[in-house]
């Protein structure tokens, strides 16, 4: 037992003597992990100046902060600080993503580093939200780093090599086909149900209606496909390298694990991508019967992808940790499953319950205090966030009765006061995002450990 | 001569068993070093640690200059490993397996279509360039992987039993490969049940067992180590006239002792152990004749490998 216990050891190995090209990659690492650092201070301050402010300590502060921070944007003091700390989220999980492309070397980082930059650009130039400065300069500073030896960044070979065998022959395009071929008999078979049911009960049927019918079924099937799929795709990842004997031969070449890792990702999100992307047009028949706008066809797609992301790493986390490919795979699928049907059924009703009215418009039914009634409100907006089908239902109604994409208020029933919020897909991705990153992070770190 | 692997009282411990006992290395620059040793001596468990797969637990290993828990990936950059187990990708083509692994190098994909060119042509494969490698002979299999361990240009092979399990005439052929390899300046350290490949193509051996090294070194100094004296057999009618060889002999020079064997199919044999040269080989011939004993057969017993490692290992295998 104890013998069996210590070959399963494993240690960390030693720093070592790099490459100067690896020196140059880890330097432009560490310029966007500080990028992200002091982003990350910036959010912690400003929590802290939000619970002043709120609790009227320094009456000025939001006006100030607002100033200071948001300068051109028109809106109260305290929505502006949400805004704040929301872009200055999406921007730590931006560098999280550009520093863990640059450690594995991926092409798309060069790119990605300039949109970063401009989009921080644009931020800072319409918004005047001034924290952008620090995401620019990481990614400027990065840049300069990387700039010297631009030849490091190539195509991912594990991508390569996986696609390759995915895409062999014609197995690729017959699971494409039956794919599409069973989402097109289910979008037939929606429309049958659907149009008898309310003939029926009605007499007549809104095609608007039809249409919002067909697109929720289609985006809940891809849902649950991509449930499904993602997790499968990445379980083997590393266990799959193990029992075929050759995740040897990869530690012993020169391959670094956070490529490895990105490249199983990649392949696997590839090909996800691909089928969300050949369901589209079937999707657009929706818009035939109206009642559905292009706007949330983007939305579902951003939520299906990230969905897709975030599963691929746990698949590729849990492949890591475990020696098995089925454990990994039962072990991604418990989370995955937990996570899209066990919240929505474990959502503490009460919480949900005022989230989801206060969405609607008819406030939050919890009146007690303003305070009281803001915690719920953002726990409620939390747990959403937490689930993708969640994230969908809410964000598509308040598309629909708000016209609210990103940001949204809500008048307090206690005091009538208002309190800004995010859409939750905005909040959703961004928090999927970290998490895939930290993921991506840790599967990296066991990667590296050498068997004792 | 420089060293380009060392191992100095290397250790590895599965909880209470010893896996390799203190085991010191030394393999030249340029060399074929036959590792060789019975089934669980602890081959694979040295070439694991020194591939940076599995850290030693005691002791030190260099390969090529750089300690391999310290600088593992400088290691890495030196050597190309061969395991026992030839990792398969179903699914992949026999140039995008060298592709892949070429890239896992960092070789530019520009210079990645010559290089696997180049390889096929010279691991006999340039005919089986688009065919799927899970549908390859084992033989064909164990060159693929050859030439995979030669993508990035390393100093040394290291090859864990590379001609297991194929037959006669794969095995000449990875055998001339190896030989072809060191020609390249290529330091070849494989291991091996089979002794008749050490001894044709190493220039050093190391045998283990249990662990341990149980003799190494060069193979002419392993040849003189191990058989200190020339073996002459003399054929001769009947017992009598063996009786008359073994006291004819028994007083010449460089002679170390004479017996007489058991007679084998009617005749009679002496054996004699000499420490002479090749003219007192000729000597005891000439004395023999001049006395007239009529020899029937002067064989000089040459020690095969086999022997040496069957006297050398005692059968301690776990
Ligand atoms: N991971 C491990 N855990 C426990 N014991 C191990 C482990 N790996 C090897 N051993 C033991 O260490 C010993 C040496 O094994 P090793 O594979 O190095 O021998 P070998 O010389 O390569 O044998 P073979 O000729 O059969 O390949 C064996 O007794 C084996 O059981
Ligand atoms: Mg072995």
């Amino acid at each position: 037992m104890a013998e069996a216990e210590s070959t399963r050891q494993m240690i960390d190995v030693p720093e070592e003597a790099l490459t100067p090209r690896e020196i140059r990659l880890e330097r432009a690492a560490v310029v966007l992990r500080w990028g992200a650092i002091v982003n990350g201070v910036l959010v912690g301050l400003l929590l802290v100046a939000g619970l002043l402010g709120g609790l009227r300590v320094f009456p000025d502060l939001f006006t100030n902060l607002q100033g200071l921070l948001l300068g051109r944007a028109v809106l109260a003091g305290d929505a502006s600080l949400a805004v704040v700390i929301f872009l200055t989220l999406v921007d730590i999980s931006l560098l999280l993503v550009l520093m863990v492309g640059v450690l594995a070397r991926e092409i798309w980082t060069l790119p990605a580093i300039w949109l970063v930059a401009a989009v921080n650009g644009l931020a800072a130039a319409l918004l005047g939200f001034l924290p952008a400065l620090i995401t620019i300069a990481a990614a400027a500073g990065c840049w300069v780093v990387i700039m010297r030896d631009m030849s490091a960044f190539r195509v991912n070979p594990v991508m390569l090599k996986e696609l390759r065998g995915r895409m062999r022959g014609v197995r690729a395009f017959i699971v494409l086909t039956i794919y599409l071929g069973l989402m097109s008999a289910f979008t037939i078979l929606l429309y049958l149900v659907f149009t008898t049911s309310t003939i029926q009960a009605t007499g007549s049927s809104a095609v608007g209606a039809i249409g919002r019918v067909l697109f929720g079924g289609l985006v809940g099937i891809e849902l649950l496909l991509i449930i499904f799929i993602a997790p499968a795709f990445t379980a083997g990842a590393i266990t799959g390298e193990r029992e075929r004997q050759t995740y040897d031969l990869l530690r012993t070449t020169l391959l670094a694990s956070p490529s490895f890792v990105i490249g199983k990702l990649e392949s696997a999100l590839g090909f996800i991508l691909l089928l969300l992307f050949s369901a589209i047009p079937l999707q657009s028949i929706a818009f035939l019967f109206g009642g559905v706008t292009e706007l949330e066809l983007v939305l579902s797609f951003v939520i299906l992808a990230v969905t897709a992301v975030t599963l691929g790493t746990v698949g590729i986390f849990f492949s890591a940790i475990t020696p098995r490919t089925l454990s990994a795979s039962v072990r991604s699928y418990t989370v995955a499953l937990a996570v899209t049907f066990g919240i929505p059924i474990i959502l503490s009703f009460p919480l949900f319950n005022a989230f989801v009215s206060a969405a609607s418009g008819f406030g939050s039914g919890v009146s007690s205090s303003p305070l009281v009634e803001t915690i719920f409100i953002y726990l409620g907006l939390i747990l959403v966030s937490l689930n993708p089908v969640a994230t969908s239902l809410v964000s598509q109604q308040l598309l629909a009765e708000k016209q609210a994409i990103g940001l949204w208020t809500v008048t307090l029933t206690s005091d009538g006061s208002t309190i800004p919020l995010v859409s939750p897909w905005i909040s959703f991705s961004v928090f999927y995002l970290v998490i895939a990153t930290i993921l991506i992070v840790l599967a990296v770190r066991e990667m590296r450990k050498v068997e004792a | 001569m420089s060293l380009i692997i060392e191992t100095r009282d290397l250790v590895k411990r599965y909880g209470k068993f010893t896996a390799v006992n203190e085991l010191s290395l030394e393999v030249p620059a340029g060399s074929i070093y036959g590792f060789v040793g019975p089934n669980g001596a602890g081959k694979t468990t040295t070439m694991r640690m020194l591939t940076t797969l599995t850290r030693p637990t005691a002791g030190q290993a260099w390969v090529a200059g750089h300690s391999v828990t310290e600088e593992p990936r400088a290691v890495r950059r030196a050597i190309g490993y061969m395991p026992d187990e030839f990792g398969v990708y179903d699914d992949m083509r026999v140039w995008e397996y060298l592709d892949f692994f070429a890239a896992c190098y960092d070789i530019p994909e520009n210079e990645r279509k010559r290089l696997i060119d180049d390889l096929l042509e010279l691991v006999d494969l340039t005919h089986r360039r688009e065919d799927m490698v899970d549908k390859l002979s084992r033989g064909m299999k164990q060159r693929l992987s050859l030439a995979r361990t030669l993508a990035h240009d390393p100093l040394v092979l290291i090859l864990d039993e590379p001609a297991s399990g194929l037959d006669p005439r794969a095995r000449v052929e990875i055998r001339e490969l190896l030989v072809e390899l060191a020609k390249m300046g290529k330091t070849i350290f494989f291991s091996s049940h089979i002794l008749a490949d050490v001894a044709e193509i190493c220039t050093h051996i190391g045998i283990v067992e249990a662990g341990e090294m149980v003799i190494q070194g060069s193979m002419d100094d392993m040849r003189a180590q191990l058989t200190p004296h020339r073996e002459i057999i003399v054929t001769v009618r009947d017992q009598e006239t063996a009786e008359r060889v073994k006291s004819l002999v028994a007083l010449m020079a460089d002679v170390l002792d004479v017996l007489i064997l058991e007679p084998k199919a009617g005749r009679s044999r002496v054996q004699i152990n000499f420490a002479g040269d090749d003219d007192g080989v000729a000597a005891i011939n000439q004395k023999l004749s001049a006395e007239g004993i009529l020899v029937m057969g002067f064989t000089e017993e040459t020690k095969d490998l086999e022997s040496m490692f069957m006297r050398v290992t005692k059968g301690i295998v776990t």
